[in-house]
C-alpha cells in the first residue's frame, strides 16, 4: 500500500462518525436518491446515482467497523480499496457531486448523502485524489487568505474607488461595528457592485458595519476540497477577527458554500461556539424591510424569478427572505416549479466550478436550469450567490437564452429612494 | 448648457434618456475604456451599440456576441485572478449593459455601463499600482454633458 493511499484509508476511516456508520447501515437501495441528482436526470447514467459516490467510504465501513466485513476481509473474501478505485472515484466525488442536498431530502431513511460526500472527500484529498483546481485554490487560501489570491490592496483599491467615485462609506476595521461584512473572491473580481450596493442600503438603513483587513474572505476551500484542518484554519480566522472587533454578528456574503461554512459547520469545525451571531446578507436585508428600514422606489417591470442556491436555501434555510425582498422590487415575480427547498441546483456548487475537468459535464447537466426557467418564460434571473449567478451566465449562454442575470443585493440597492427622493412611488 | 458635477445628477440625467439615447451614451462609456479590453469582439458590437438607427436583429445579434465574450473571460471560481483580463471583462460587461433591452437592466443600461466600465479602471489601477489615474466617473460627467450638449 503507498503512503498516500495509506493517508487516504486512515482518513477514510476518521471519516465514519456515528451519522456515516448509521447512514451505510440504513440504506435501504431504493435509488431515489438517483430521481433527485441532475447528474442522473440529465445523463441517465448510473454510475451518477448518489450513493454509487460513495462506494470506497462504504466499503472502508464495510471492512472495517461491521462483524461480517471484518470477517470477510480476514479470510480474504474482500478487496481492499485500491489507489486505482479511488482515481476512478474521483470524477465522481468531485465533478458529479456539488453537495447540494436534493438527494438528502428525498431519501427515505433520513441519510444526509450530501455529508457523507464531504466526509468521502476528506478520504479523497488525503489519498491525492483532489481535482488540480481545488487544490490551487485551497493552497493560496491558506497562503494568501483567499482562493483566487485576492490580496487585501486589490480589495483597499475596490474600496477606494467606490468612496470616490460613489461617495460612499466603506468602513474597515470599525471595531464595535454592529455588523462585521465577510466578501467572497468572486464578489471582489466579478461583481465588486456587491460592495457598493451594502454600502448604500446600510448609509439608507444607518446600519454599523465594517470590513476586517484581516479577515474578509468568506469562502472556504477547505469545506470544498475536503480537508477539515483547512477548513478549521480558515473559519478560526474569521472568528479571531470577528472577536477583535468585538462585532455582534458577522453577514456571509452572496455565496453559497461560505455561509454553509461559516454558519453551520464553523462551531463544529473549530470545537466551540462563537460569541457573535452568523447571519447571510438576505436574513439582514429582510430584517431591515421588516423594521422599515429599508425604503425602495419603483418596481422592476420584466418578469423576475430567483434561483435559490442550494447552500442557502436547502442546506441553509434561508428561503422566505429573498422573497420578501424581490416582493418590493419586483412587479412580475414567479417562481420556477420545484423553487425553494427543492430547487435544482446551478450544477457548480461545491467546487465544481472550480474544477475546469467538470465544465462539459456542469454545461450538460445544465439543461434540467433550462427546463425550470422556460416553464415560467423568465425575462430576468435573480440569485444571492455570485458562483451561482456567474454559472447560470455561463449556462444561459450554453443554450442560447437570453435571460440577464443579476444578484438579490444589487437589485435592491438599484431601488433605494436616495437622498432628496420620496417613499414608494 | 447642461452641467454634471456629482452621481445624483449623473444618474437623473441618465433617467431621463430615452431609450435609444441611453444606449448610445452607454456605448461612449465603453468606448473611452475600450482599450483595456484586448478581445476583438467588444469594439464592433460597440459601435452597433452607437448607432442610432440600428435594427433590432443586429442589436440582438451584438448582445449575444457581449454576452458570450463576458462568459468567456470571467475569473473563474477558485482559479488565481489577473487584474488584466478582469478590466477587459468589466468592458465586455460595459458592452452587455450598452445593448440590453432597457427594461430588463436594473437601473437602465446607460447607469450599468458606467459602472462596469469604472471597475475596469479600478482593475487597471490595482494592475498599475497607480492610484492617480483620473476618476472615470468625472471622465463620464463630461462624456454625458457633451452628449446632452451636442
Amino acid at each position: 500500500m503507498s503512503a498516500s493511499l495509506e493517508r487516504g484509508i486512515h482518513a477514510f476511516k476518521e471519516a465514519i462518525d456515528g451519522p456515516v456508520a448509521s447512514f451505510f447501515s440504513s440504506c435501504v437501495h431504493c435509488g431515489l436518491c438517483a430521481h433527485a441528482c441532475l447528474f442522473y436526470t440529465e445523463t441517465g447514467d448510473p454510475k451518477y446515482t448518489p450513493i454509487h459516490k460513495l462506494e470506497p467510504l462504504r466499503r472502508v465501513w464495510k471492512q472495517e467497523y461491521t462483524f461480517w466485513g471484518r470477517y470477510a476481509r480476514a479470510f480474504g473474501l474482500s478487496k481492499p480499496v485500491t489507489d486505482e478505485e479511488l482515481g476512478e472515484w474521483e470524477t465522481l466525488v468531485y465533478d458529479s457531486c456539488t453537495m447540494c442536498g436534493r438527494c438528502s431530502m428525498v431519501c427515505p431513511v433520513g441519510n444526509d448523502i450530501a455529508y457523507m460526500i464531504r466526509r468521502t472527500r476528506e478520504g479523497m484529498a488525503a489519498a491525492g485524489h483532489a481535482p488540480e483546481g481545488l487544490i490551487g485554490a485551497s493552497r493560496r487560501a491558506v497562503t494568501i487568505g483567499s482562493p483566487m489570491g485576492v490580496k487585501l490592496p486589490a480589495l483597499e483599491a475596490q474600496i477606494r474607488h467606490l468612496e470616490q467615485e460613489a461617495g460612499l462609506t466603506i468602513p474597515v476595521d470599525l471595531e464595535g461595528a454592529d455588523y462585521m461584512c465577510l466578501l467572497s473572491s468572486m464578489e471582489i473580481m466579478n461583481f465588486p457592485e456587491y460592495i457598493g450596493a451594502i454600502a448604500r442600503i446600510f448609509k439608507q438603513a444607518n446600519v454599523s458595519w465594517t470590513i476586517s483587513s484581516e479577515a474578509f474572505e468568506a469562502t472556504n476551500s477547505g469545506i470544498q476540497i475536503g480537508v477539515s484542518e483547512i477548513a478549521a484554519e480558515l473559519v478560526q480566522r474569521v472568528v479571531d477577527a470577528a472577536e477583535k472587533l468585538q462585532v455582534k454578528a458577522v453577514i456571509s456574503p452572496e455565496c453559497g458554500h461560505a455561509y454553509m461554512a461559516i454558519r453551520w459547520e464553523g462551531p463544529n469545525l473549530i470545537g466551540k461556539p462563537f460569541s457573535f451571531q452568523v447571519m447571510h446578507i438576505m436574513e439582514v436585508l429582510d430584517q431591515l424591510r421588516e423594521e422599515g428600514r429599508l425604503k425602495t422606489t419603483g418596481k422592476e417591470k420584466q418578469r423576475l424569478t430567483y434561483h435559490d442556491p442550494c447552500q442557502i436555501a436547502r442546506r441553509g434555510g434561508v428561503l422566505e427572505q429573498p422573497r420578501n425582498l424581490l416582493n418590493i422590487v419586483a412587479e412580475d415575480f414567479v417562481e420556477m416549479p420545484e423553487a425553494g427547498k427543492m430547487n435544482w441546483c446551478c450544477g457548480a456548487g461545491g467546487g465544481v466550478s472550480a474544477n475546469e475537468r467538470a465544465d462539459e459535464l456542469r454545461l450538460r447537466v445544465f439543461n434540467r436550469k433550462k427546463s425550470q426557467l422556460d416553464a415560467v418564460r423568465a425575462e430576468g434571473l435573480v440569485t444571492a450567490c455570485s458562483n451561482c449567478r456567474i454559472y447560470l451566465e455561463e449556462g444561459l449562454e450554453e443554450y442560447h437564452m437570453d435571460i440577464p442575470v443579476t444578484g438579490l443585493t444589487e437589485t435592491i440597492a438599484e431601488h433605494l429612494v436616495e437622498e432628496g427622493e420620496g417613499g414608494e412611488r | 448648457m447642461t452641467q454634471i458635477s456629482n452621481e445624483a445628477e449623473f444618474r437623473h440625467a441618465l433617467a431621463g434618456l430615452d431609450a435609444d439615447r441611453q444606449r448610445a451614451v452607454a456605448a461612449l462609456f465603453v468606448k473611452h475604456v475600450l482599450p483595456l479590453c484586448d478581445d476583438e469582439r467588444i469594439a464592433p458590437v460597440t459601435d452597433v451599440a452607437a448607432r442610432e438607427d440600428v435594427p433590432e436583429d443586429k442589436l440582438a445579434e451584438a448582445l449575444r456576441t457581449a454576452r458570450t465574450t463576458t462568459t468567456d473571460c470571467h475569473a473563474r471560481c477558485g482559479a488565481a485572478g489577473d487584474w488584466s483580463a478582469q478590466a477587459g471583462y468589466f468592458v465586455a460587461r460595459a458592452a452587455v449593459a450598452a445593448l440590453t433591452p432597457a427594461g430588463q437592466m436594473p437601473g437602465g443600461p446607460a447607469w450599468q455601463a458606467a459602472m462596469a466600465s469604472r471597475m475596469a479602471k479600478t482593475c487597471e489601477a490595482i494592475v498599475t499600482g497607480d492610484d492617480s489615474l483620473g476618476r472615470e466617473s468625472e471622465e463620464q460627467y463630461r462624456i454625458l454633458v457633451d452628449f446632452l450638449n451636442s
